[in-house]
């Protein structure tokens, strides 16, 4: 099998202007069809790789090849065709005062004709579950779950193959999360992108993900399955972030046996039931 | 290395001793002498003092080049309005033709003389914002007793600019993440999409402004009523001594201004005709 | 001794179809520390924002019943009064840095109820301590990160000292670590002066161990009202209204339901993991 992957990132270094390194050595590769967690701390270097992979940011060393591009020789029209990222507040990225203009933006931006623009935007309003009742609304006015998912149209009008979604279920309540994540799950398994969603929600990734990356000051400090991640303590101890709360208590009774890739309450029922004296 | 309002200044630069009402004072008054002063020489004199004074409050000169190509359009601009679209004056002494429109003496040196005033006082507005920061100018107008009101707005909208500034960079890149691009783009277009700019901007400062208003009523600020009679403590002023150095430096500044003043007025020192200007490239001999 | 008291409360905000807030009854006692849960568009920043004059004071609506806070209605406070005895802080921490520097930050609300300057040293010292900001006080707003602005907000309205705090979701904008250094501000806060916080919030892990008393808030009215332990006994009603229950307390509340744990339910993973023990050695015993 000679298959590459979609994405390669080759001991990728980038610095900002002013001089501070934000990426130290990032060596990574994603394939299609991926359901994969970005994690660390703020500063950690997520929204910074996040915008190396698109074409945002250009490498300062190292390389990034998506589908065969290397990102320093190619335009980001043509990377953000492959590799969407939608931003973390919907309003910075809302330029019309319609959403049907807005999901029609990416499309026009590069120039494809009207017909091909109207598909794609019905095709993405679709699968975003945008009621057609809404094409004429401002977005501006709606609520930020609706908004959200516009923002996510917009990108998917693009049809990238890999999206990018920074923090979905910050300020969300619970079923929002659900709802969100549900979604992005479903634009995995149905129509087989791949997703990465950028976030600290540690119960999200626990459900959701089935990769995790986890970083910290520029570099990749663990990349495996979400039990396999979680249940290294001191890992995640150099990301200064928690385990679900759950994972915690896995870990606090491993004398008594439980697995320390616990991740849910009911996998946690699971092993009490498992090992119950009886 | 701390942040001003143009550049970066590291800690051991002397400018911090300095009291930020010295700064401004420094900015309005000398920022009036290039007004008094007709002779090129002169002001060229104040421009390269401003700037010495920059170096040696260690500014990142290297940011200066910046103002290069500036300095020279403006300059470049001057002379073609002054000159080849400045109109017939036989009055004039015509020095020599370009396109077939007559190049005066007397153009060329007003053009020359407006430029030496320009220099000086851009010079001094970058020197206030390239050592001052933010804290500074606030401290220096509430140090000569500005309403606070003024002072606070004034502040805020520091405050507003720098964050509407951290958006459009993200707003720019969320473009562009959507294929916007204005390569191989008319002039229009790039215009028309640079406008587009400011809808999400607004739409952010909206959303702000009712945020950053509760703020302020949830910090006790009145805007009106018993409680905005206050007496407010400038806690922020306890930071700043007013010292000998000081006193000496606004001195010496209000000095050097008199004695120009009484130097134009009544001994006509600065003026043109005694100018090297006229002296050297006079074509009336 | 009650600070705050709703009675048959509603608020319809202008131009929407329907309360934000039908007939609340609520009473807040002086000292409790309340959390408010509930979904988004529940009511919460509106009840909020009602307790501490901001409504009906900068926003357009009508209100129906009353809202009684230290013994007046809220509207009938002098401008700008209530405000500095109901401490505000909000869930966006860049629109609540009003000021250039941290220090001016936490100076401004002290210089605005005209503190003299002796006093607002002393108070800047312990506030600074307190939010553990000392190394922060001269940098501007655009070098700090989102939490460490959070902890400028707290530090900011708890220098002003107020009688009563109240925290709208000071923790959703934030990062686990940041949230946690929030969250130890309040419970420093609650040991040292004892008054009164109310606290909205979504993630409850961290709340749920210092709250006193939780308030389920569910399209617009209460549904829920009481100590933690008891709270979370009602898990099913708050799994429909779309609550998470923190990790551990789900875990034994199953437990408890099929009777192999007895007693209250634990709020943190360190009670967890002894009653977890406990659980083991007695199911040992019986075998």
């Amino acid at each position: 099998m000679d298959t590459k992957p979609f994405i390669q990132v080759q001991d990728l270094v980038y610095c900002y202007p002013d001089g501070t390194k934000a990426l130290n050595g990032i060596n990574l590769e994603v394939g299609l069809g991926e359901m994969m967690a970005l994690i660390g701390q703020n500063g950690s270097g997520k929204t910074t790789l996040s915008k190396c992979l698109n074409g945002l940011f250009k490498p300062t060393e190292g390389d990034v090849i998506v589908d065969g591009l290397n990102s320093r020789d190619t335009s980001i029209v043509q990377m953000v065709k492959r590799v969407g990222y939608v931003f973390q507040n919907p309003d910075h990225q809302l330029f019309n005062n319609n959403c049907w203009d807005e999901i029609a933006y990416g499309p026009r931006n590069i120039e494809l004709p009207e017909e091909e623009v109207k598909e794609r935007v019905a095709e993405a309003a679709q699968v975003v579950g945008l009621d057609e009742g809404y094409f004429t609304e401002h977005p501006f006015f709606l609520s930020k779950g609706l908004r959200q998912r516009v923002a996510i149209a917009s990108i998917l009008a693009l049809r990238p193959r890999v999206i990018i979604v920074d923090e979905p279920t910050t300020g969300q309540d619970k079923y929002q999360s659900i709802e969100i994540m549900n979604f992005l799950k479903g634009l995995n398994e149905e129509h087989g992108h791949t997703i990465i969603i950028i976030t600290h929600d540690m119960p999200i990734v626990a459900a959701y993900a089935k990769r995790v990356v986890a970083m910290g000051t520029g570099r990749i400090l663990a990349d495996d399955a979400p039990d396999k991640v979680f249940s290294q303590p001191d890992v995640l101890a150099k990301t200064f972030l928690e385990p679900p709360q759950i994972t915690q208590l896995a870990h606090r009774a491993r004398l008594l046996g439980f697995d320390q890739g616990v991740l849910t309450v009911g996998e946690m029922k699971e092993e009490f039931d498992r090992l119950m004296p009886r | 290395m701390n942040k001003t309002l143009l550049g970066y200044v590291p800690d051991e630069s002397p400018i911090y001793a300095i009291h930020p009402f010295v700064k401004l004072f420094f900015l309005l008054i000398v920022s009036l002498f290039p007004l008094f002063i007709q002779a090129p020489e002169w002001n060229l004199l104040i421009f390269f003092v401003v700037i010495i004074l920059m170096a040696i409050s260690k500014v990142n000169m290297s940011v200066m080049k910046i103002y290069v190509p500036v300095a020279i359009s403006m300059g470049t601009i001057i002379l073609i309005s002054y000159t080849i679209l400045g109109g017939i004056h036989p009055e004039f002494y015509e020095w020599f033709r370009v396109f077939g429109r007559p190049i005066y003496w007397e153009r060329v040196r007003d053009a020359l003389v407006v430029y030496c005033r320009i220099l000086p006082m851009i010079a001094t507005m970058v020197f206030f914002l390239s050592t001052s920061r933010e804290r500074d100018i606030i401290v220096a107008m509430r140090s000569i007793k500005i309403p606070f009101v003024v002072t606070y707005v004034f502040a805020m909208a520091l405050r507003s600019a720098g964050m509407v500034l951290e958006d459009f960079q993200i707003v720019r890149q969320a473009e562009q993440a959507r294929g916007f691009t204005t390569a191989g783009k008319s002039l229009i277009f790039k215009i028309r999409q640079y406008v587009m700019y400011m809808i999400p901007l607004f739409a952010l400062s909206l959303r702000r402004s009712e945020e950053f208003t509760n703020a302020l009523v949830a910090r006790g600020y009145a805007f009106t009523g018993e409680a905005a009679k206050v007496k407010r403590a400038d806690f922020v002023l306890t930071h700043y001594k007013f010292g000998t150095s000081d006193i000496i430096m606004t001195t010496v500044i209000l000095g050097l201004f008199i004695a120009l003043l009484v130097f134009r007025f009544a001994f006509g020192s600065f003026g043109l005709d005694t100018s090297w200007i006229t002296i050297l490239f006079s074509p009336y001999k | 001794m009650e600070i705050i008291q709703l009675k048959d409360y509603s608020w319809t905000y202008l131009n929407t179809s329907g309360p934000a807030l039908k007939e609340i009854n609520l009473t807040i006692n002086e000292g409790e520390f309340v959390g408010i849960i509930g979904p988004n568009g529940a009511g919460k920043t509106t009840l909020a924002y009602s307790m501490n004059g901001l409504i009906p004071g900068q926003y357009h609506g009508i209100k129906k019943g009353e809202v009684v806070v230290f013994g007046k209605e809220v509207e009938v406070h002098e401008r700008g009064a209530l405000q500095r005895k109901v401490g505000m802080v909000f869930s966006d921490p860049e629109a609540q840095f009003t000021a250039m520097t941290v220090e001016d930050e936490l100076v401004f609300g002290m210089e605005n109820i005209g503190m003299t300057i002796p006093e607002i040293r002393e108070r800047l010292d312990w506030v600074t301590d307190l939010t553990e900001l000392g190394p922060l006080l001269n940098k501007p707003p655009y070098e700090l990160s989102g939490g460490q602005k959070q902890r400028v907000a707290l530090g900011a309205v708890l220098a002003m000292s107020p009688d009563v705090l109240i925290l709208d979701e000071p923790t959703s904008m934030l990062d686990p670590i940041s949230r946690t250094r929030v969250f130890n501000v309040l419970e420093k806060t609650k040991k040292e002066k004892n008054n009164t916080v109310i606290v909205i919030e979504h993630s409850l892990e961290r709340l749920v161990p210092l709250a006193d008393r939780l308030i389920l808030l569910h399209d617009g009215q209460v549904i829920l009202d009481g100590p933690p332990r008891e709270f979370f006994k009602e898990m099913a009603l708050l799994v429909e209204k779309g609550i998470e229950a923190p990790g551990v307390i789900s875990f034994f509340h199953q437990l408890i339901e099929e009777g192999y744990a007895q007693g209250e339910l634990p709020l943190t993973v360190d009670e967890a993991a002894e009653r977890l023990d406990e659980v083991f050695a007695n199911l040992n015993k019986k075998a």
